[in-house]
Order: C-alpha cells, then sequence, then structure tokens
C-alpha cells in the first residue's frame, strides 16, 4: 500500500473519518482495494484528490459485490453520475453506508434506492418484479412472480396505493431486525 | 434535527409556495382588472386625455409570466443572504459551489436525496431549476446552521449519517468548520482555544484507539470468510463464540491477577503431598496432581499475606471481592448487552416471515461465495413457490387434523420433558453412586489411575445426554407440524434448555447437599467435578461435529443422497456454548482458573467449527432471522444461565460452611463472614468508620433492600406503562400511515375528476385562464385602445354622422376618428388575411406570453369595436358591416359568448388560481384561436375588399396607428407562429 503519508494528507484523513464509519487504516485500505481494481488508472497519491472514475464494470468485479444480484443497483446508486462511474469518494461512501456500524436509518435510505429500480421514488410492482428476478436467477414462471409480488405488495402497502412509498418501506424494515446486519458488505 | 426525513411532501410543498403565491397575484391583477374596467367605461373622456401617452408598440414585451420575475426577486434576496454568508465562509463556499449543486441535484441534500426524480415533478409544477436549487441551498443553509449548532461528537455522528455522497458531505463538513472557527475568532479567548485542542486532540486519540482494537480485532478475515460463504445466521454462531471468548479472557485476567499471581508470589511452589506426581490423566480428570495447586479452591491459603517487607494482601477478602466483582461486572455487561440486543433487534419485530420481508430483507449482502449465493437463490424459490402453496393449504385444514397436531404437540412436549426429568434423575442416582465411590478412594487415598479414570464417569454420562437427548429432540420436527418454522426453533431450544438446566440444577443439588456435608475439602472436589465436566463437554463436542456434521456428510453425499449435506445449527450449538459457559461461571468460586480451560476450550473450538462448517456443511436453508435468535440466546445465557451460576454461587458463600481444611476461608462459619471479620477490624479504626457505617446500614440491612426492591417495582411499572403507551402509539402511527394513504389516494380522485370537468368546460375557461395570465399593464394597454376607439366611434357618429368608408379617406376629419376607424378596419383586415395565409412583416423574436396578452388586446378591441359597429349599424347606413347583418349576428354571438365567459371568468377565479395555469394554456389558447378564426372567417369575406384598399393608406396614419398596427401584426404572427 505503500508509505502512508504519501496517500492521503491529515486533513484528509480527517474529513473521511468525519463523514464516513471508517478510521484511518479501514481509508487506507479501501484505497488500496481500489488500486487494486485498476492500478494503472488509480494513483497511489491522493493528496492533489486525482478526478479518476472507474467504470461500473470494474468495480463489480470486486470479490465483494461479484455475486452480489443487486451489484449493479448498488453501484449506480452510489456513483455520482447515476451510471455506475465511480470515483475513490463514491467508493468509499458505498462501504461506509453499507458497514456495521452504519445506522439503520442510513441503511434504509440506500436500500430503498438500490430497490428503487426505475428511480421514481416507489417500489412499484415492476421494481419488486426485478428484485425477485434478480433473487431467484428468474426461474419463477411470470404467474408466480405476479403471485409472490403482488402478495408482497399487498402485505407492505400501508397506504393502498398499490406502490410502496419510502414510509411503507422504513415500516416494513423496522419489523425486520436483521436488516441491520444482512445490508452490509464486509471489506 | 438531523435524522433525515426523506418525503416528497415537504420539499415539494415548499417547491411550490413561490410560485402559488406569484400566480396568486397573477390572477389578483386578473380580478381587479375586470373591475376597473367599469370605471374606465364610465370616464372614457376623463381618460381619453393620456390615451396617447401609452403608445401599445413601444410597451415592452411581457416576456415572461410574473412568477418569473418574483423568482428573480427571490434569486437576488437570496444571494443578498448568500453574500453575507461569504463573509463568513470565504474559503469554502466558493469553490464547491457549482461543483456542489451537481452532485445535489443528482443525490439531492437530505430530504431531495431520495426524490432525484421529484425535480421532474416539480418542474411540471412550474419550479424552475433555480427553485429548486434555491430550496437545496436554503435547506442546506439550514442543516449547516444546525450542525454548527451541535457539540463536536453529535455533529459528527450526524454528518456520518446524512444520506448524501460524500463529497457533499465534506463541503457540508466545511462549512460548518469554517463558521464554527469564524465564531470561535469573534469570541477569542484562551479557554475555548484550549478547549478546541484539546477536544482535538481527544477525538484523534479516540481515532487511534479505535485502529488500535480494528487491528487486535480476532479472527476478522475468518468471520468474513465465514459470513460470505454461510451467510449472517452462522456467522452470528461465530460472534457469539466470540463474545465469550472475551468474557472468559475477563474473568481469567481478573481471577489470575488478583487472586493467583499473589498467591503464587507468596507460595511460589504448591504444597504437594508426597507421592502425588503428574501422571498425565489429570488433564484430563482434574484430579490427583492439579487438586493440591491453585487450580482450585484448595490451593489458596487464608492468611493475610506480607509479613517481611512485602506489602500486606488479605488473601480472603481478595478471593471473596473479586469474585464478587467479577460476577457483578459480568451481570451488568449481559444486562446491557440483553437489553441494547433487544432495544435494537427486537423492538418491533412481527410475528410471520412475509413475502415482502422475503422480496426486500431477506438477501444477505454479506454473502460473497458464488455456490452460497446460487443455493441461496435456489433456496429462496423454493420457499415462495411453498408459500405461495401453503397459503391454499392453510385455509383447507380440517378439525380433525388439527386436534391431530396439538395431540402431537402435547405427546412431544410431555415426551420432552419427561425425558429431561429422567435424565436428571439418572444423574442424580450416578451421583450418589458416585459419592459413595469418592469416599472410598478418599479413604484409601492410594489413587489408581483406573480410579481417577472412573470418576471420568459422571461427566462422560452427563455429556453424553447432552449430546444425543438434543438428537432425538431434533427428531421430533419430523411428526411435529408447526405453522411457523420459527415456532418450531423456539420448541427445540426451550426443550433443550430444559434438559440442560435440569441436569445442571440435579448436579448442584447434588453439590450443595451432599458433597458439602461429605468431604473435608469439598470446594475442591466439586472444582475438579466442573473441571472435568468442561473437559469432557469439550471432548464431546468435537465427538459432535465428528458424527453430527462430518458422518452425515459422507452419508448425505456417499449412501443416502436424499439426507443431503447437513445443515449447520446454530441452535443447537449455541445453546451447546451456553451450557459450557455455565459450567465456567458456576466453577468461577471453585476453581478461579478454570476460565484458561475455557479459553483454550473455545479457542480450539473456533476453529474446529470453522474447519467442520467449511467441509461438511451447506448454507442453513430458511434464512431464519439471525438477529432475533442472537438476542434470544443472550437472554438464555443471562436468564437460567447467568442468574443460575450465580444463585449457586451466592448460595455457596452466604450460607454453606467453607471446609475447615483447606482454601482461604477454613475456619469461617460461612464464606460471607470474612468481610464481618474485615468489618470489624475496620470499626477500631477511626478513619473507616463511614465503611463499617455502609456495611452496617445498607449491605446488611433488610431494610435498604425492602426499599430498593419497592423503587425498582415502581419504577418497572411506570416503564411497563410507558411501553404500554408507545405500543399503542405505534397502532395509531401504523394507522395514521393507512389514513394518510387514503386521503392521498381520495384528493387525487378528486382532482382527477375535477380536471375532467375542467376539460369539458375548457372551452369557456379559455378567457379566464388567458386573463389569469394577463399582465397589469397588458389589459391596461387594451382598455386604454379600447376607450379610445369606441370614444372616437362615439364622436364620429354623435358630432359628425359622416359615412364611416369614407372616413378613412376624408383626411381632414378628426384625426382621432380617421385613427379609429382605420384601426379597427385594419384589425379585421388584418385578421382575415392572417387566415387567408398572407405574410407579415415579421417581428424580431417577440415572446410568447406578450403575444397572448397582445392577442387579448386585440381581441378585446376587436369586439368592442364590433359592438359599436352593431349600435351604430341603423344610424350609418354607408357602413359595409351594416349591409351585411349575417355576419354581424355572428359577431355579436361572439361578443355574447365573451361576456358570458367573462362572467363565468367571475365564478372560476377563485378555483382557477389553485391549479396551474401555464400547463393548460395552450389548449385554451387553441380553442380561443379556433373560436376567434371562425368568427372572423365569416367577417373575412365583407372585409377582405376594404382591407386590401385601407392597407396602403393606413400606413400613412398617425403614430398611434401604426403602433395599433405594429401591435396587431405582432399578435396575428405570433398566432400563425404558433399553429
Amino acid at each position: 500500500m505503500g508509505n502512508k503519508q504519501t496517500i492521503f494528507t491529515d486533513e484528509q484523513f480527517e474529513a473521511y473519518q468525519d463523514c464516513t464509519f471508517f478510521t484511518r487504516k479501514e481509508i487506507l485500505q479501501l484505497h488500496g482495494r481500489f488500486h487494486e481494481l485498476a492500478p494503472h488508472l488509480v494513483p497511489l497519491d491522493y493528496t492533489n484528490q486525482p478526478d479518476v472514475r472507474l467504470p461500473l464494470a470494474l468495480i463489480v468485479s470486486m470479490p465483494e459485490l461479484k455475486e452480489n444480484p443487486f451489484r449493479h443497483r448498488i453501484v449506480e446508486v452510489f456513483s455520482e453520475d447515476g451510471q455506475g462511474n465511480m470515483s475513490f469518494n463514491d467508493f468509499v461512501d458505498m462501504f461506509s453506508a453499507l458497514c456495521e456500524t452504519a445506522p439503520r436509518e442510513l441503511k434504509t435510505i440506500y436500500a430503498f434506492k438500490i430497490y428503487d429500480f426505475n428511480v421514481d421514488n416507489f417500489l412499484c410492482k415492476e421494481d419488486l418484479e426485478k428484485t425477485l428476478n434478480r433473487l431467484t436467477k428468474g426461474e419463477l414462471t411470470p404467474e408466480e412472480v405476479n403471485l409472490v409480488c403482488s402478495k408482497a405488495m399487498e402485505e407492505a402497502d400501508l397506504d393502498g396505493d398499490s406502490k410502496l412509498s419510502f414510509s411503507d418501506f422504513e415500516n416494513m424494515i423496522s419489523k425486520a431486525p436483521d436488516f441491520l446486519s444482512t445490508f452490509h458488505l464486509r471489506i | 434535527m438531523v435524522t433525515p426525513t426523506p418525503g416528497m411532501m415537504e420539499p415539494g410543498g415548499r417547491g411550490v409556495g413561490p410560485t402559488f403565491s406569484s400566480s396568486q397575484e397573477g390572477s389578483s391583477t386578473a380580478t381587479t382588472m375586470p373591475r376597473r374596467e367599469c370605471p374606465g367605461a364610465g370616464g372614457r373622456r376623463g381618460a381619453g386625455g393620456d390615451r396617447d401617452s401609452i403608445p401599445m408598440g413601444l410597451l415592452p414585451p411581457r416576456s415572461e409570466s410574473p412568477r418569473w420575475q418574483q423568482h428573480d426577486l427571490n434569486h437576488s434576496g437570496y444571494q443578498i443572504d448568500q453574500a453575507t454568508h461569504y463573509d463568513t465562509t470565504p474559503p469554502v463556499r466558493l469553490p464547491s459551489a457549482t461543483a456542489g449543486h451537481v452532485s445535489m441535484r443528482f443525490r439531492g441534500s437530505r430530504k431531495m436525496s431520495l426524490f432525484p426524480v421529484g425535480e421532474a415533478a416539480l418542474g411540471n409544477l412550474g419550479l424552475s431549476e433555480d427553485d429548486i436549487r434555491n430550496e437545496m441551498e436554503n435547506e442546506e443553509q439550514i442543516l449547516v446552521k444546525e450542525l454548527v449548532a451541535m457539540s463536536t461528537r453529535d455533529r459528527i455522528k450526524a454528518i456520518r449519517d446524512l444520506p448524501m455522497s460524500f463529497d457533499d458531505k465534506k463541503h457540508i463538513r466545511g462549512q460548518v468548520l469554517a463558521l464554527k472557527s469564524f465564531k470561535k475568532s469573534r469570541q477569542l479567548n484562551c479557554f475555548s482555544d484550549c478547549s478546541t485542542s484539546f477536544s482535538l486532540a481527544f477525538r484523534r486519540c479516540g481515532a487511534n484507539m479505535t485502529s488500535a482494537r480494528q487491528t487486535l480485532e480476532l479472527w476478522r478475515g475468518t468471520m468474513k470468510e465465514v459470513g460470505g460463504k454461510f451467510g449472517t445466521g452462522v456467522l452470528s454462531y461465530f460472534k457469539f463464540l466470540k463474545w465469550l471468548l472475551m468474557f472468559n479472557i475477563f474473568s481469567f485476567l481478573v481471577n489470575f491477577g488478583f487472586i493467583t499471581i499473589p498467591q503464587l508470589i507468596y507460595h511460589p511452589t504448591p504444597d504437594i503431598p508426597t507421592g502425588v506426581s503428574f501422571k498425565g490423566l489429570e488433564i484430563l480428570t482434574g484430579a490427583g496432581y492439579f487438586s493440591h495447586t491453585v487450580m482450585y479452591y484448595g490451593g489458596y491459603s487464608n492468611k493475610t499475606q506480607g509479613t517481611g517487607g512485602w506489602p500486606e494482601y488479605n488473601m480472603q477478602l481478595a478471593y471473596f471481592l473479586t469474585i464478587a466483582a467479577y460476577m457483578v461486572l459480568c451481570g451488568a455487561a449481559l444486562i446491557y448487552s440483553m437489553a441494547s440486543s433487544f432495544r435494537k433487534k427486537y423492538v418491533l419485530a412481527d410475528s410471520g416471515l412475509g413475502g415482502a420481508w422475503q422480496l426486500l430483507c431477506s438477501w444477505d449482502f454479506s454473502v460473497t461465495n458464488e455456490r452460497a449465493v446460487r443455493q441461496r437463490k435456489n433456496n429462496l424459490r423454493i420457499q415462495l413457490k411453498e408459500s405461495l402453496s401453503e397459503k391454499v393449504q392453510v385455509a383447507l385444514l380440517p378439525l380433525t387434523e388439527r386436534l391431530k397436531h396439538y395431540g402431537v404437540f402435547l405427546g412431544t412436549w410431555l415426551l420432552s420433558t419427561g425425558m429431561a426429568l429422567g435424565c436428571g434423575a439418572s444423574v442424580y442416582f450416578l451421583c450418589q453412586y458416585d459419592k459413595s465411590r469418592t469416599r472410598q478412594s478418599a479413604d484409601k487415598a492410594s489413587g489408581s489411575l483406573l480410579e481417577e479414570a472412573a470418576t471420568l464417569l459422571l461427566p462422560f454420562v452427563v455429556s453424553l445426554i447432552n449430546l444425543v437427548v438434543p438428537l432425538f429432540y431434533s427428531l421430533f420436527k419430523k411428526i411435529e407440524h408447526y405453522s411457523n418454522p420459527r415456532m418450531q426453533v423456539y420448541a427445540i431450544i426451550v426443550r433443550n434448555v430444559i434438559l440442560k438446566m435440569s441436569i445442571l440444577g440435579i448436579l448442584c443439588y447434588y453439590w450443595m447437599k451432599d458433597v458439602a456435608n461429605t468431604f473435608s475439602c469439598w470446594e475442591s472436589i466439586v472444582g475438579q467435578a466442573l473441571y472435568r465436566l468442561v473437559i469432557v463437554d469439550f471432548l464431546f463436542i468435537m465427538l459432535g461435529s465428528f458424527f453430527g456434521e462430518f458422518l452425515s456428510n459422507v452419508i448425505g453425499t456417499k449412501c443416502i443422497q436424499s439426507l443431503g449435506v447437513p445443515e449447520f445449527d446454530v441452535a443447537r450449538n449455541v445453546l451447546d456454548l451456553i451450557y459450557a459457559q455455565t459450567l465456567a461461571w458456576i466453577g468461577i468460586y471453585f476453581s478461579p482458573l478454570l476460565p484458561v480451560i475455557q479459553i483454550i476450550k473455545f479457542f480450539i473450538l473456533f476453529y474446529l467449527k470453522k474447519v467442520s462448517l467449511t467441509q461438511n456443511c451447506q448454507p442453513p436453508r430458511r434464512a431464519g432471522r439471525a438477529a432475533q435468535m442472537q438476542t434470544i440466546f443472550i437472554a438464555i445465557l443471562f436468564f437460567p444461565s447467568f442468574v443460575g451460576a450465580l444463585s449457586m454461587v451466592a448460595y455457596t458463600v452466604w450460607t454453606l460452611p467453607p471446609s475447615d481444611k483447606c482454601g482461604p476461608f477454613r475456619g469461617l462459619n460461612t464464606t460471607f463472614s470474612a468481610i464481618q471479620i474485615w468489618m470489624d477490624d475496620l470499626n477500631r479504626v477511626d478513619a473507616f468508620q463511614w465503611t463499617v457505617w455502609i456495611y452496617q446500614h445498607v449491605i446488611r440491612s433488610e431494610i435498604f433492600y425492602f426499599l430498593v426492591s419497592l423503587i425498582i417495582l415502581v419504577f418497572i411499572y411506570i416503564f411497563r406503562q410507558i411501553t404500554q403507551g408507545r405500543k399503542l402509539l405505534i397502532i395509531l402511527l401504523r394507522q395514521q400511515i393507512v389514513n394518510e394513504g387514503k386521503d392521498k389516494a381520495f384528493l387525487l380522485e378528486k382532482l382527477q375528476t375535477l380536471q375532467k370537468s375542467k376539460q369539458n368546460k375548457q372551452k369557456n375557461k379559455k378567457q379566464v385562464r388567458k386573463r389569469q395570465e394577463k399582465e397589469s399593464t397588458g389589459m391596461l394597454q387594451a382598455l386604454l385602445a379600447r376607450q379610445r376607439l369606441e370614444q372616437e366611434h362615439g364622436d364620429s357618429s354623435s358630432s359628425f354622422g359622416v359615412p364611416m368608408p369614407s372616413g378613412h379617406s376624408v383626411s381632414t376629419t378628426s384625426s382621432a376618428m380617421m385613427q379609429a376607424m382605420l384601426a379597427k378596419q385594419y384589425a379585421e383586415d388584418q385578421d382575415v388575411a392572417s387566415y387567408r395565409g398572407v405574410p407579415f412583416p415579421a417581428d424580431p423574436a417577440p415572446a410568447s406570453s406578450s403575444a397572448l396578452i397582445q392577442a387579448m388586446q386585440a381581441r378585446q378591441r376587436a369586439e368592442s369595436q364590433n359592438e359599436d359597429e352593431f349600435y351604430r349599424a341603423p344610424v350609418q347606413s354607408q357602413n359595409p358591416v351594416n349591409a351585411l347583418p349575417s355576419a354581424m349576428i355572428q359577431v355579436m354571438q361572439a361578443r355574447q359568448r365573451a361576456e358570458s365567459e367573462q362572467e363565468e371568468d367571475e365564478f372560476y377565479r377563485e378555483p382557477v388560481h389553485s391549479e396551474h395555469p401555464v400547463s393548460s394554456m395552450s389548449s385554451a389558447m387553441m380553442q380561443v384561436m379556433q373560436a376567434r378564426q371562425r368568427a372572423e372567417e365569416e367577417e373575412s369575406e365583407f372585409y377582405r375588399a376594404p382591407a386590401s384598399s385601407q392597407h396602403p393608406d393606413a400606413s400613412g396614419t398617425g403614430s398611434a396607428l401604426i403602433q395599433a398596427m405594429l401591435a396587431r401584426q405582432q399578435v396575428e404572427e405570433e398566432y400563425g407562429d404558433r399553429y
């Protein structure tokens, strides 16, 4: 990983520590991982804040994300341009929001964004179907998918507008104590 | 208040604010204008004096609606605000201002963040980008102000919790810090300086501590691997194991530091009787050689150490206080972790795994192994299919079937409880046998190898029961049919706990009642028994994972394929751990170094289980609620396990007489007497009177405990009531969500019906909408033009009576008259021409809204002229219009329609400005145009001829006319462009 001093300045470390849930060591570790992804693109020296963005395909190839059915959505949601091109800050952001110590509210917000495939601020049936297809490798028949989704919708939709608003989602998450530990990417 | 409250309503509602008020303003001008028309009509002559002072064509074209203007004002107002802010934070604001917005717009501020598309919706509502940006900046300012007011610690936490990108967070942090330092620099004093640097140093230190702790964190990589392959559920076992290991390390440090080290310092070599030597089997039995070492209670002296240069050290007190402190700390830690676990993970947990939960919350993001992911997907698919079929099944379950199920439950519960009791009884009889055997061997005092091995019989049987009976219990699930898989797990847990606790209870009873009264150094005997239990239990856990996991894996893969690869049974394994820990807690008094054995055991167990897991097991099929299970396990660890161990130790300390010949408390009535003696000693020293007083009046006084428990009961009652109230509140809040959804649906429906009815009346409303859009000056202009024209018509008809067609050719008549006529005719001519495709001189890029306004003017003017003509018609027969009554009738009709619409205008004005005028404007305009076109096409037949002749003349007339013409041209061209 090289010499500590040359990668980030102290101010940068302070900013990272204040704005994310990571320690200095973890930030360096993250930088190492980011550097690994594209050694020729990502400089070792980040003191002058280079604007390096890695494409979605590279980020998704990380072992932490490689098998995740929502990997593309995760990377898209956390990338600044929404296309999945990630700067190192986005990268840190992603792991920070998905780390163990992140609070439930934050995780809920990002989970909602990840499941909201069409970015309309509601989880509509279409989103649920996409989610389901990703979770089951698309091996359910369309009728089954439809049935499962409408059942889920019926169950979680409190206000009866046949789409899940954020408050519906939040309410559902509040009943799922596992969510905090399962919505978690280890680095 | 930094908890993000993402909701579209707030930014949306606020964003609509300025637009709404501006449209109100626009409509207020529209409402006042027609009223102004009335006095204007009455005082035409008076107003006629300054009619030329308002040139029509020179009026600045109103390119934008008033909203824009107001918005601009807003913007500039805000910029002023911002400028003041620049003063406070010069270095931060400038560089990131633009970059920040881009990302803010995409990822949003804390409230907008969730709704990047919400902007489009807002845009439809007429919000400009600037509006949104203003709104965001406003919010950002509020946020920064909130953050500045917080303490450092809270602020960092709040910034971390913001749902923004890192760059935005950094930007806000920079602003906050700059503002903070600015404030600080104003109140320069030494104290604040010191406190700042101190807090900074403190924070750095804290951060370093955290990273140091992370460096020391045990098994981080292994944990990640296990979590990646088997998911969070299985990982919770390893976490639990690690947590227990930490407990034991702590307990070892405390015991070793405060009891063993002093003992070893003063008595480095144990008093081992001759003839006893280390044989090797002691490692298993814990007897023989070990029984004379510091391993057990018997190995400690009762003397106050420290004669001859060494500082004094009271072994009795040290022993008692260390154990007591350890127990208290353990209890506190358990209660704390149990409470926090309950708070975090068990609060609102509803029963039943729903489809929505399976869809949205069940996926374990930490799973990274490809095979595991595939398997999980398969499992989820199967579960979903099952749940689909189950839905049908559950409803069809007949009564007899249900009765049968209840019968099975009753049977299995009776059987399991009976087995637990039977095991307890058999252990008791075994204990009796063991006692007689031990007594014989103690009498003989020879200690042959066989006799030592015989001591292993009891722990062997106990561990065997612990291994076999749970396996037997797990068979029950084949015949039981719980509707909920979680209930099944709970049932298994409860049965296992009953079994283990009954065995331990019997053992404790045996130790307290029989062993304590029979043997001379009974504490060491009990310590040995516990040691054996711990060791043999360890061996059986290893055997268990060999047989339970390895063998069933071999059988499952090689012999009986239908069994399949075994799953890792988290519940059974965790219960084993809890059992082991209970033994360690009970043994802490009898064998202070038992935690060492426990540490070694857990350490090995971790790797053993990890290997066994990765080699033999598959990920669990059902994604259970691991977090909830973890809470339950901690609760079990606390309630029967720790509380049981504590009461056993407390009973021993308070009531049982310690053995006479060995141990630190020899010669005392009870262990607790050591404290009594110490207090008596202290009583002689005046400086420690308060300690004695506390001892007399607090620790030994029943009233104190009575009061304490009374207070605790009261508090429990109060908190229980609060909890009940909160539960009620939660129900109410949920209901509120439902109600709000209904409200929303209702309002939407109402809005839709309203819009539909509006669309029907849109033809009528075109005028209304147009007027709403009108500017006051445009209106004024139109009015003035109309007034002028009408006045001139009036003049010409009353005073001169000159035939109208000749009006334009007779240049000597009043110029006003001529202008009016020309304007009128020309206007009509223009109307005709425009619809016949006559090209007009292009006006350079006029804005649309001004065209609308001028169109209105022109139409009004045209209508007013029509009116004049109509009234004049019988008088002036020369007027060509007069000769064509049908055309006039149509004009009249158009006018009447316009007037009726104007009346409607009064009715519709109120509802109209609540909806958006801009969106439906164009369709209304189109209809206006069509109506007008229809009306004017009729007219065109008659005005065509004079129009061509009038045109060149008109160009030569006065400036007012030219202006009017230009205005008309502009209007018409606008119409032409639009269609």
